[in-house]
């Protein structure tokens, strides 16, 4: 990934120190986090129901996974294409996220500890690196994803 | 409210119909359901139609409007009604309020749907930015429906050691169901091992444990009981009607959401378990009064989940159950006499009125070879995009 890669949906996620974190929100009432982010608390119980933005970080553990065998409709661009993972991430804040998995198939485990990362998910002449947010696996500090 | 009877079922076959329009379609489960309730469009007092996702005249889709303007222009009341894969569950619920209600004696409710190809595309009218959930699953990981479910399926074989022969015998029970029915459009047996050899579309899910899309179309009518004394037949009772939405912390993966807030204590598809536990609690029942159900299987893993996220039996508990051939007609519950989803293939927002036609024919005992003995009471449970969820509870 350059400097100059920008995120697939514009105000995706936020690099820092090379490490992406997603732009969401969380309620200031109850603590809930949204991604995306929300305008409003959508917790009924929640008895102060107001939402500031927030940056998820994303350190977690992994609930399941799929491997997409199939290219999906074109609104999905990745070149070049070819099978990969999706998984479902439980994040330390009580939500649970997905993203692609940018993990080996045959070393990925439910339970596994993963990370936030970004992917280069294509090229254009105009913006460069196209990327995305993937999960990886937490290998531990200055991992490369 | 006053009672409300079924007065008719009728519909077009699920298939591929590409020389056929939807209101065509939608004409011809109307004509059969007026024939099956011996009456004709001039007796309807309204007709309710679950509008279609995908096409569709003057901008929301089906359209009650252009099927009557086709065939009987007489001022008769028109509802049209989204919800998704659950608008035939919502298009019931109304016609079922509007003749509960008093104010009219006779309603139809209908849906049809000619599908696109290939995995289901992201609709039409929200902003390509981050604040839309279906744009993001799409354009930051390609996530299909069936990737969703293929979550879930993962899962549950990590929690309860639920074995890819098993999820294959859930899809085999489909089709060996539908082989007796007509309207059905995948009616060829299968078996174990035909599913297991299908391409992986969505690992682990098979291309035969996950439902096709379709064309088809399904009407049901409803009326007084003085309405139903006249026609006749059995006098089958819509003993509840529920829809409801999505409840906070449902942890599902839910279509076309990126994330979710688990809360304990919350059930999974909450849209699906409150429609079905209101309906319950309507018609002053529980599971063991249930004689057959039609669900939502969009894929294999629908069989054997959603019974116990209903509550038929604990979590974990529906491989053993599908083994010893509960889940067969003539077992303890019959699951999906009709061969489901996944032998119908989805016309999303007919499919709910289709479950319907089949716990009419199953009451009525016309369902041939697939009649489950002695049907007395059947429910119906559906999901639609959205949080939608809805449960009809039909006994005689």
């Amino acid at each position: 990934m350059t400097p100059s890669a920008v995120p697939v949906v514009e105000g995706l996620f936020e690099v820092e120190a090379g490490v992406p974190r997603l732009n969401g929100s969380r309620c200031v009432g109850c603590a809930a986090v949204y991604f995306p982010a929300s305008s409003n608390c959508r917790n009924p119980e929640c008895h102060d129901p107001h939402v500031a933005p927030a940056l998820i970080s994303g350190r977690g553990e992994l609930y399941s996974y799929t491997v997409q065998n199939y290219r999906p409709p074109p609104l999905f661009q990745m070149e070049p294409w070819a099978p990969y993972a999706i998984g479902l991430v439980d994040l330390a804040d009580g939500l649970r996220v997905m993203a692609m998995l940018s993990v080996p198939v045959e070393d990925i485990q439910i339970g596994m500890t993963v990370r936030l990362a970004a992917r280069t998910l294509y090229n254009t002449n105009e913006s460069g690196e196209v990327t995305t947010h993937v999960f990886v696996a937490d290998i531990g500090r200055g991992a490369v994803s | 409210m006053r009672p409300v009877y079924l007065l008719g079922v009728g519909a077009h076959p699920w298939g591929k119909w590409p020389e056929k329009t939807q209101v065509a379609l939608a004409l011809h489960a109307m004509g059969a359901a007026l024939k099956d309730a011996a009456l004709d469009w001039k007796d309807l007092q309204g007709l309710v139609a679950a509008s279609s996702r995908f096409e569709g005249g003057m901008g929301w889709g089906l359209h009650a409007n252009e099927a009557v303007q086709a065939v009987a222009e007489r001022g008769i009341a028109c509802i049209n009604v989204g919800g998704a894969c659950a608008a035939g569950a919502i298009a019931f619920h109304t016609a079922h309020m509007m003749v509960a209600s008093g104010q009219y004696d006779v309603m139809a409710a209908m849906g049809a749907e000619r599908m696109p190809k290939g995995f289901i595309p992201r609709p039409p009218g929200s902003a390509d930015d981050i604040s839309d959930s279906d744009y993001l699953r799409w354009v930051t990981m390609g996530a299909t429906n069936p990737a969703y479910w293929a979550l879930e399926t993962r899962r549950r074989m990590h929690d309860f050691g639920t074995s890819a022969e098993t999820l294959a015998a859930a899809s085999v029970l489909m089709r060996r169901n539908a082989a007796h029915n007509p309207n059905a459009r995948f009616r060829t047996a299968s078996t174990v091992g035909e599913v297991l050899a299908s391409p992986v579309v969505s690992d682990p899910l098979h291309l035969l444990e996950i439902c096709a899309v379709s064309d088809g179309a399904a009407a049901v009518i409803l009326g007084t009981e003085a309405q139903a004394r006249r026609a006749g037949g059995p006098m089958i009772q819509v003993a509840a009607s529920a829809i409801a939405t999505g409840t906070f912390g449902d942890p599902a993966a839910r279509i076309p959401t990126v994330s979710a807030t688990p809360r304990f204590g919350v059930p999974h598809s909450s849209e699906v378990v409150s429609a079905v536990r209101r309906g319950w609690e309507i018609a002053g029942i529980g599971p063991g009064d249930i004689d057959l159900i039609e669900i939502a299987d969009n894929t294999a893993w629908h069989i054997l989940a959603w019974p116990e996220f209903f509550g038929f039996h604990a979590p974990g508990e529906s491989d053993r159950r599908l083994a010893d051939g509960e889940f067969e007609i003539g077992g303890s519950l019959p699951i999906n006499p009709s061969g489901g989803f996944l032998s119908f293939g989805e016309a999303t927002t007919a499919q709910a009125l289709m479950q319907v036609c089949e716990l009419g024919w199953q009451l009525r005992g016309q369902a041939g070879g697939r009649q489950v003995p002695d049907a007395r009471i059947a429910m119906s449970a559906v999901l639609g995009l959205g949080a939608n969820g809805g449960s009809v509870v039909l006994k005689l």
